[in-house]
């Protein structure tokens, strides 16, 4: 049992080891700049990246300013894709389910906007449709992805690439959310420097 | 309406060598942040007045854009086939011709929001070009492409500017701790004095083959730059750019003045570990890397050498460093000229 235990620990480790440190920092620029423009962050993704998602947006838009709730004017606005689950099942009933996020991603797009897709493969068609409709309006993205990237990696601005074996769906989904942590933790950092 | 924005820069080293008269013999190279001063541009449409009316310093309404006074309005609206219907203004937080490269943030800006005017969207690079262009190619202004490419990208970034004409961008990724204590030792004051790019870089233009070596040497110190700004080692940093101030003073001789000259040593007395004037030299601002500790006294030694010389215009201007580059904060038309899936 403690075998099983330390392989799969071994699998996170060495995902943790060779985080994109660059790309993580360019993502921290890119969520910067948005803030300085009052900009809003769209996150989406299936399964449990949509969960990553939800738990994301809560700490961003909340446990980055918890020190500071009663001073700090602006805050971070970031939105899960989409906002209603009416939203989805309409989209994906009427139209298909590779309109999920692009869909409702069209009615709130604005040029001041930017994305974070989340996709373990990369390659979910809902995914890269919305993002896809990003690109064409020179919208930044923040692409994470496992596995070997996928369209998602090719076409993000900040590339957060967690390489693992094809499938490895736990290790991936389990370092993006440390990596969604860490965004958070550097910009609650930020605020209570700024105090 | 449409309203969009670019800031304006502080430069560390390298500039003089992002003209194309080095650069397209000797890869050019400047480190440089995009900062909390800004120019917009207020876009809008007149479907029932055949007019174009641009804003500025100036209020002008002409009926083709040939008549307009402004070159770089004039040249925008006639490259992008823009001939009536529009209204154009430009506001800044700073004034111009300080060195901070507002000049290409107005073209940057300006390019953005005519670009969405017309339903098209520009990323980092395609506005940058799209200043170069107007600015350079189609005005024949003597500068480089540095400040276009600030305004554009914003953040903290080396620009490289290759002989074949491209540009690479490599961000400077500093923590938001690098980033305040890099803040807090900078000491910028506007000298006051104002003047035109054009007229220092045409001499320092036509200097460039005797001052080929010093010229490669300054491309070169951008990468020593960014090492020490990562280990947030100041004292060099200030001597680098002590340094980099002297290279450039040599370049021509329109570059300081004597006014100039009393500001910078009145301040390196005081303390400083380094400095340089920002821009194209004649005028514009003089910024120091100094001590906290010492900036005060900095700042009352050199206070005191502009009051002596009548500049009545000198002041210290407080500096952030910001991530913003070119960008569109609104977009009223934005739900005709989106792009659908």
């Amino acid at each position: 049992m403690e075998e099983y235990i330390q392989k799969f620990s071994n699998k996170v480790i060495a995902a943790i080891e060779n985080l994109p440190k660059r790309e993580i920092s360019k993502a921290l620029n890119i969520l910067q700049a948005v803030y300085e423009r009052d900009g809003r962050i769209y996150v989406f993704g299936n399964g449990g990246s949509l969960a990553l998602a939800t738990h994301w947006v809560s700490d961003f838009n909340k446990t980055v300013f918890s020190h500071h709730l009663s001073k700090t004017v602006r805050r971070f606005q970031a939105i899960r894709l989409p906002t209603t689950e009416e939203e989805l099942t309409a989209w994906a009933n009427d139209v298909g389910f590779e309109m999920v996020f692009a869909g409702p991603l069209q009615n709130y797009l604005q040029d001041s906007d930017v994305v974070i897709a989340i996709s373990s493969s990369g390659q979910s068609p809902n995914v890269i449709k919305a993002v896809e409709l990003a690109k064409k309006n020179k919208i930044p993205i923040i692409g994470l992805s496992g596995f070997d990237g996928g369209k998602l990696n090719t076409l993000a601005d900040a590339k957060i690439f967690v390489s693992t074996e094809k499938g490895e769906y736990e290790i991936v989904e389990g370092v993006h959310a440390v990596i969604l942590h860490m965004l958070t933790k550097y910009f609650q950092d930020y605020f209570d420097h700024l105090e | 309406m449409i309203l969009a924005r670019a800031p304006m820069r502080i430069s560390f080293v390298g500039g003089g060598t992002d003209l194309p008269d080095f650069y397209r013999r000797s890869p050019g190279r400047v480190i440089s942040t995009a900062i909390n001063q800004f120019v917009s541009i207020v876009v809008h449409r007149t479907p029932y007045v055949d007019k174009i009316s641009a804003r500025y310093s100036l209020s002008e309404t002409v009926d083709r854009p040939h008549d307009l006074e402004h070159p770089i309005i004039r040249a925008a609206l006639l490259d992008l086939g823009i001939n009536k219907g529009i209204e154009i203004a430009s506001f800044g937080s700073l004034s111009a011709k300080m060195g901070l490269g507002s000049s290409s943030s107005f073209s940057v800006a300006l390019l953005k929001g005519l670009h969405a005017f017309q339903g098209k969207k520009l990323d980092r690079a395609e506005v940058a070009e799209a200043a170069c262009r107007l600015e350079i190619d189609l005005l024949n202004q003597p500068i480089g492409k540095q400040d276009q490419y600030a305004a554009a990208f914003g953040g903290f970034n080396i620009f490289q500017f290759n002989p074949d004409g491209t540009v690479d961008v490599e961000p400077i990724l500093l923590d938001y701790q690098k980033r305040s204590a890099l803040e807090k030792h900078i000491l910028l004051f506007f000298t006051g004095l104002t003047r035109s790019a054009a007229a220092v870089l045409s001499e320092q233009r036509s200097n460039i083959d005797a001052k080929f070596g010093t010229l490669q040497k300054m491309a070169e110190s951008v990468y020593e730059f960014k090492e020490q700004l990562l280990k947030g080692n100041w004292p060099v940093l200030g001597a680098m750019l002590h340094e980099g101030w002297q290279q450039k003073r040599s370049l021509a001789s329109t570059i300081s003045n004597s006014v100039i000259d009393q500001l910078y040593l009145k301040g390196m007395e005081a303390g400083a570990w380094g400095g340089k004037v920002l821009g194209a030299g004649g005028g514009g601002c003089v910024m120091f890397l100094a001590d906290p500790e010492r900036q005060e006294y900095i700042k009352q030694a050199v206070s005191v050498v502009a009051r002596d010389n009548h500049l009545e215009d000198f002041r210290h201007i407080s500096v952030k460093f910001v991530q913003s580059g070119a960008e569109v904060l609104f977009n009223g038309d934005g739900h005709f000229n989106s792009h659908l899936i």
